[in-house]
């Protein structure tokens, strides 16, 4: 395959990919919060936290998807090519 | 096909041990807490009846999504048999079809992972081919494709989480691996990676249900307006519409997972782990 611009679909793809994975980052680091307070028995205080770093988490793919988009590659591709 | 990269499989025995315990825990689970009713079904109010049921192949003992992923694991190995068997320089119909197949998964694997990236074929092939065919499947009434359940998609998701996180320790070592997680900044590390344990856990959940979402929710619009046709209105609306846009559904999620799968798996056998410090 010819080395050009990101095709259409390729883009629609990607696009379709970010609302998923900010929900679902925000959505594991709950569940994982939930678990621990449930397993330790400390009020909402871990859900609390770990609900934010499943938020910052799904904000870094966020952001990781959206840059590699404008490049149209995976992070590493484009150095990698002949 | 596959002259210099034959020597280098994306298997390995790890690759087989991890596959083989996730057939015990399955098997482990489904013993463990079957009798007590974990919910293999979805809600059966949006499904076609399919053909099979009609039949009464599998029987109830057995949910109708992997009775049909029985039957395109049949139809694909079938294909891949006859398309392979006997191996001409002047391929006929079949062997064509199979080589465009390999050649178009071969360009998408050294586009997306590079020069590295054609040991992976047998996972990202196996998989784009399965999903392909069960979405595809999905337009024709009386078919229920695997993938509108989300066991299936969560065992393929499951898969290819597994794989890319070994693909990555094979590649770098365990440590190595787990230092990619810590972020540039030592004082962070600690919070970086519990970020990026979850941004990691994240990818199977996401990848399943995107899936799973797109294909149930296209099946259950073409339920309801099937169930409709007697007001002809709907039928015309499923040929005009429907028709075409699962069509492109069906094409665009399977190239999203496969596409996704590479990208994960780049990350994790990239050389270096350039990742963090271009940001």
């Amino acid at each position: 395959m010819p080395d050009e611009e990101p095709s259409v679909l390729r883009q629609l793809a990607r696009l379709s990919t970010i609302g998923v994975s900010l929900v679902a980052a925000t959505a594991i680091g709950w569940a994982i919060g939930y678990g621990l307070d449930r397993w330790l028995g400390t009020g909402p205080w871990l859900m609390l936290v770990f609900t934010l770093f499943g938020i910052a988490a799904g904000f870094l793919n966020l952001f990781r998807d959206v840059g590699m988009m404008g490049r149209g590659g995976p992070p590493g591709s484009k150095s990698k090519e002949k | 096909m596959a002259t210099e990269t034959a020597d280098k499989r994306s298997g390995g025995t790890g690759f087989w041990i991890i596959l083989g315990a996730l057939v015990v825990v399955n098997i482990v689970i489904a013993l463990k807490f079957g009798s007590r009713d974990i919910a293999l079904r979805h809600a059966p109010i949006v499904q076609l009846p399919n053909f099979l049921h009609f039949l009464g192949v599998p029987g109830a003992w057995m949910p109708a999504h992997v009775t049909f992923t029985w039957l395109i694991m049949a139809f694909l190995v079938l294909v891949a048999v006859l398309g392979t068997r006997a191996l001409r320089p002047v391929p006929g119909p079949l062997q064509n079809l199979v080589e465009v197949a390999i050649e178009a998964f071969y360009g998408l694997l050294d586009q997306m992972i590079g020069k590295q990236g054609r040991q992976f074929l047998p996972l990202i092939g196996t998989a784009g081919l399965f999903i392909l065919t069960s979405n595809l499947l999905g337009n024709i009434p009386g078919f229920q494709p695997p993938t509108a359940n989300w066991n299936t998609t969560v065992a393929l998701a499951v898969t290819v989480f597994l794989s890319y996180n070994y693909f990555g320790i094979r590649k770098h070592g365990l440590l190595n691996y787990l230092k990619h997680f810590c972020g540039p900044i030592r004082l962070l590390a600690p919070i970086m990676f519990i970020i990026e344990f979850i941004g990691h856990l994240a990818r199977p959940v996401s990848l399943s249900i995107r899936l799973f979402g797109n294909i149930f929710g296209e099946e259950s619009v073409i339920v309801i307006l099937l169930s409709l046709a007697w007001l002809v209105m709907p039928y015309l609306i499923w040929l005009g519409i429907m028709l075409p846009l699962s069509l492109f559904t069906a094409i665009v999620q399977t190239f999203v997972f496969i596409m996704l799968s590479m990208v994960y798996i780049a990350g994790a056998v990239e050389e270096g782990h350039g990742e963090e410090h271009r940001h």
